[in-house]
């Protein structure tokens, strides 16, 4: 049973030769193994652009060198697997213990490739990390003690859309390529073609490629042999230095890295000098994850990215965001006015946002609003927990974990053991052993009984889940209400994702409510939607309660541990009814009825402009739904780190 | 199982879109299964238990756990491998399966995992096999798959990406065959599946409660008559079974002769680039697909309304959605690009 033998394997890997285009991928991959020093490729891109086909085809690379194993990991890998355990079998039969190495160990020399590196559980990256750092892997657990040498080129292909990489992880990663798709017929008809005749018949298909595998492995081993001797030119080593500079990257690993590929870049070409071309070609692959000012890596797509908020300030310093909508917002509340409640609001706000009550019957008329704002947390909160993982100690509540993911914490006796806990059951065994033999001839050198059986006690982190239930109607088009509950809203996300918590993102308008976003960890999407999120229409704001209730419900029942808070956003004014009754009473009978769940932490954020006429609904919703109510305004700056303290501290 | 017949594919009224995906992923499975998402009562695991009904038996080696195909060393795994090399392996003869993986299931039951009661009584080390196991070569339903845990679904979509089932954990380390043909329900209502999961579908069809008053009366009709006289049913059934199978067979038999020109594919590029769909999956889908549809058809080469029908199964749950927008697919797009229907 070893991961090297996977006969079926062979011959059905598409050659990495015969890829058509993904040149930078290609090359950064054939960089890292002339240079394993590099420390490894990461590819990012959207999804089905032959990311892990890609990776895969080098192992058939490696084993034409002659080189390391390619061994890859899987998702749902066990960290026993990964750093390696008490082998069993030995430990039952033979009544030796012996070391089963894992995968850090088969590693070792070649290449460890993760696909969906992003989505590896932290435990599991925490140990790569740590070897990858170390190039040893030290084991301290199930009463073995050892250390063995774990160097190895780590591959890693991801999809930021589901969530971003840790930046200690990313760091790791001396290249970073973002695969897309070409957006040019022509080259895709070639990729179909390619694959087309792959499928048809693949062994053949590498025979047609035998050629070019084989000259890119010459080209390989050549260069692999030139590396030593290759030298940096003055002028390429102050390039180094000064693109490194320029991205701002933290520590040194930028030049290091740039000049070992630029020199291996040069190695490929067959040149003993590496020169100012080289680093050219080498430098985005080395920068393009280690820029500071912007979230690694960069979606390709997307032309503009957020600026996360810098730590360091209170004030945003984003003068491009208007402090005011400009004027097309106004005629906007043609549908704002059937929405007011009856009653005396009709200034709204300091803009006399009332007047053009009498705007024609308008269609729902919708907009995008900017994302306004974003406010400033205190940085050092979100610094801890960074580091907290390591030390062990948190503020999340670590949990119990009946699932057979999670860390190994302790062994517990159970006689239905089904995540058996070897060393805790072989200690429990070992007195017995004796009598036992004398009763039982042959069988296994250790026997085991019911009542020697340990379970594996694991922990796992819970996250929390936060609903954003938006209102997006056209009442919030009104003044720069939009603008500023998307602030709000993206401070949170960007809080969310330090936290690693799952989001989730409801709007209501109109006639219904919609999920954008299911319960996801990507950020990146959940800016995406804020940003194209348009405002308009009637409010149905006891259909967006129900909606981001239903979401939670989901999530509950797929994990049950999950903290939900239920994030309310709007000024509490509806004028759709749910059930066919008056709209606002049905908002706080849906409210009420959420609130009867204890597990929901539900917070109110209050977009009504104070006013003397003020209505204060969302106050009133607030206290439907046993939650917090806040203003816009008290979120700004310290007061937001309040409120996420009190909402996730009981 | 009972003994009592299924009922018969073709006595399935209406939902046409589903029963062709379905088909189509026989023809040809690297396609990539297909995702049903609607409301319950569409009849929709009843389709795909009458579509299994269809299939003719599939040979495998016998005893093996994996039903390995005895005709196909290239995907032996390992126990056949190593029986193969001491003579001849045993053939036998199976219907195929469908197998269901149900809500609840746990990663290591879908994976597969140590065999525990084995390692404590004889200090063995042995591979449970899961569900992953018992579906290769056949076809895996999976219902409310939007209900299913994460790292399951992770797990499932790797397997039928690669067509291999790795495991690294509790002291395993193996992998095996693991070629299915995927089938997922989902009810939208109930929450959304990730993108990146959604891409890995092949195909996905929107199923709906039939409206027609006459075809509504023509489901309960049949269903009485299938209630009354299952065999009765069945048999007046049989001979339009008996001729979709032949279908479907003679489909299999010229897949690999199916031919699309350059000029088609280049559409097929066009209209992904045209709807922002992310990578290459689409477009292999829909040349899949659109294969499939022409060998279903007794032709060897793809016709323009086989693309336009491969385009509606590939790419609504392939569409880059903006807020308040409905999944579903852009048939003005596809016009755009394919041009208009004959």
């Amino acid at each position: 049973m070893n991961s090297q033998t996977r006969p079926w394997r062979k011959g059905t890997v598409f050659p990495f030769a015969a890829f058509q285009g993904q040149d930078q991928a290609r090359l950064a991959l054939c960089l890292a193994v002339v240079c394993p020093a590099i420390g490894g490729v990461l590819l990012s891109g959207e999804k089905g652009t032959g990311k892990s086909t890609l990776a895969r085809g080098l192992a058939s690379v490696l084993r034409g060198l002659g080189g390391g194993a390619f061994v890859d990991l899987p998702l749902g890998a066990g960290e026993d697997r990964l750093s390696g355990a008490i082998d069993l079998e030995k430990a039952l039969r033979l009544g030796r213990i012996a070391w089963q190495p894992g995968l850090l160990a088969q590693a070792h020399g070649g290449v460890l490739y993760a696909d969906e590196v992003n989505l590896l559980p932290d435990h599991i990256a925490d140990m790569l990390l740590d070897a990858c750092a170390s190039g040893v892997h030290r084991v301290e657990r199930e009463g073995v003690s050892m250390e063995h040498p774990s160097r190895f080129v780590l591959v890693g292909s991801m999809n930021p859309e589901e969530g971003e990489l840790r930046p200690q992880l990313a760091d790791r990663f001396g290249l970073c390529v973002a695969v897309q798709a070409s957006r040019e017929a022509s080259e895709r008809l070639k990729v179909l073609r390619a694959i087309e005749s792959f499928e048809a018949d693949p062994a053949g298909f590498a025979q047609g490629y035998a050629g070019q595998s084989d000259d890119l492995l010459k080209k390989l081993e050549l260069a692999v042999r030139l590396y030593p001797g290759v030298a940096l030119t003055a002028k390429a080593r102050e390039l180094c230095v000064t693109l490194a500079g320029q991205a701002n990257s933290a520590g040194q690993r930028a030049e290091l890295v740039m000049a070992r590929a630029a020199k291996a870049h040069a190695a490929l070409d067959s040149r003993a000098d590496a020169t100012e071309d080289d680093v050219k070609a080498v430098a985005e692959m080395v920068l393009v994850h280690r820029r500071r000012m912007a979230p690694p890596p960069p979606p390709p797509r997307q032309e503009e990215q957020p600026e996360p908020p810098h730590d360091h300030e209170h004030e945003p310093d984003q003068p491009e965001e208007q402090q005011e909508e400009p004027p097309q917002d106004r005629p906007e509340s043609g549908q704002a006015s059937q929405e007011q409640s009856p009653g005396p609001d009709q200034p709204r706000d300091d803009q006399g946002e009332g007047a053009p009550d009498t705007a024609a019957p308008s269609a729902p008329k919708e907009e995008v609003f900017e994302i306004g704002q974003t406010f400033q947390l205190k940085p050092i909160r979100f610094r801890k927990d960074r580091l907290r993982r390591k030390a062990g100690s948190g503020r999340r509540t670590p949990t119990r974990t009946i699932s057979k993911c999670g860390r190994y914490v302790k062994a517990r006796l159970d006689e239905r053991a089904t995540d058996l806990a070897l060393d805790a059951t072989l200690r429990a065994a070992a007195p017995h052993q004796h009598g036992r033999r004398a009763m039982t001839a042959g069988g296994p050198a250790v026997i085991l009984k019911p009542r020697d059986l340990r379970d594996k006690l694991r922990e796992k982190r819970v996250g929390t889940l936060i609903v954003f239930v938006v209102d997006a109607s056209s009442s919030m088009g009104a003044a720069r209400r939009m603008s500023e509950a998307k602030g709000a809203v993206l401070s949170w996300l960007l809080d969310a994702y330090r936290k690693r918590d799952k989001v989730a993102f409801v709007a209501f308008r109109g006639e219904k409510a919609v999920t954008l976003l299911p319960p996801s960890s990507s950020m990146e999407r959940a800016f995406r939607l804020l940003e194209e999120l348009p405002t308009g229409g009637k409010t149905p704001l006891a259909h967006g309660l129900a909606e981001g209730y239903r979401i939670i419900q989901t999530e509950l029942r797929k994990n049950p541990s999950t903290i939900p808070m239920l994030l309310l956003i709007s000024d509490g004014r509806t004028n759709v009814s749910f059930s066919g009754g008056r709209p606002l009473k049905d908002a706080l009978a849906m409210a009420e009825s959420i609130a009867c769940d204890p597990r929901i932490r539900p917070i109110v954020v209050d977009t009504e402009p104070d006013h003397i006429n003020a209505m204060g609904l969302a106050k009133r919703l607030a206290e439907a739904l046993r939650g917090k109510h806040f203003k816009v305004e008290d979120l700004k700056a310290e007061s937001l780190v309040g409120i996420i303290a009190e909402g996730r501290a009981s | 199982m009972s003994a009592r017949p299924l009922y018969p594919f073709s006595a399935i009224v209406g939902q046409e879109r589903m029963k062709q995906a379905l088909l189509l992923n026989v023809v040809l499975p690297s396609i990539g299964g297909v995702l049903i998402r609607g409301e319950k009562g569409t009849a929709k695991s009843t389709a795909v238990r009458a579509l299994a009904a269809l299939l003719p038996d599939i040979e495998v080696v016998e005893g093996c756990r994996f039903h390995c195909d005895p005709d196909d060393p290239s995907r032996h795994c390992q126990e056949c491998l190593e029986r193969a090399s001491s003579g001849p392996l045993p053939r036998a003869h199976v219907p195929t399966r469908v197998v269901e993986l149900p809500v609840g299931a746990t990663e290591d039951r879908v994976v597969g995992s140590l065999d525990l009661e084995r390692a404590i009584r004889e200090g063995l080390k042995s591979f449970e096999p899961g569900v992953l196991a018992r579906a290769n070569r056949a076809i895996l339903y999976v219902d409310e798959v939007n209900l299913l845990d994460d790292h399951v679904v992770d797990a499932l979509l790797d397997a039928a990406a690669m067509g291999v089932n790795t495991v690294e954990r509790e002291g395993v380390s193996m992998s095996h065959p693991s070629r299915f043909v995927l089938v997922g329900t989902m009810n939208p209502e109930e929450g959304e599946l990730r993108p990146q999961l959604l891409d890995r579908f092949g195909l996905c069809v929107e199923v709906e409660g039939i409206i027609d008053p006459a075809a509504r009366m023509e489901i309960i009709r049949r269903l009485e008559a299938y209630e009354a006289d299952p065999e009765g049913f069945a048999h007046r059934h049989k001979a339009d079974d008996a001729a979709q199978a032949d279908r479907l067979t003679q489909a299999k038999r010229i897949i690999s002769e199916v031919t699309i020109s350059d000029e088609m594919l280049l559409d097929v590029a066009r209209l992904s680039i045209a709807l922002e769909v992310d990578g290459h999956r689409a477009d292999l889908v829909m040349m899949r697909a659109a294969k499939a549809m022409a060998a279903l058809d007794g032709r060897t080469e793809v016709q323009r309304s086989d693309l336009r029908r491969a385009a509606e199964l590939a790419l609504p749950h392939r569409m880059r959605r903006k807020p308040f927008e409905d999944v579903g697919v852009d048939g003005e797009a596809i016009e755009r690009v394919l041009g208009q229907e004959q």
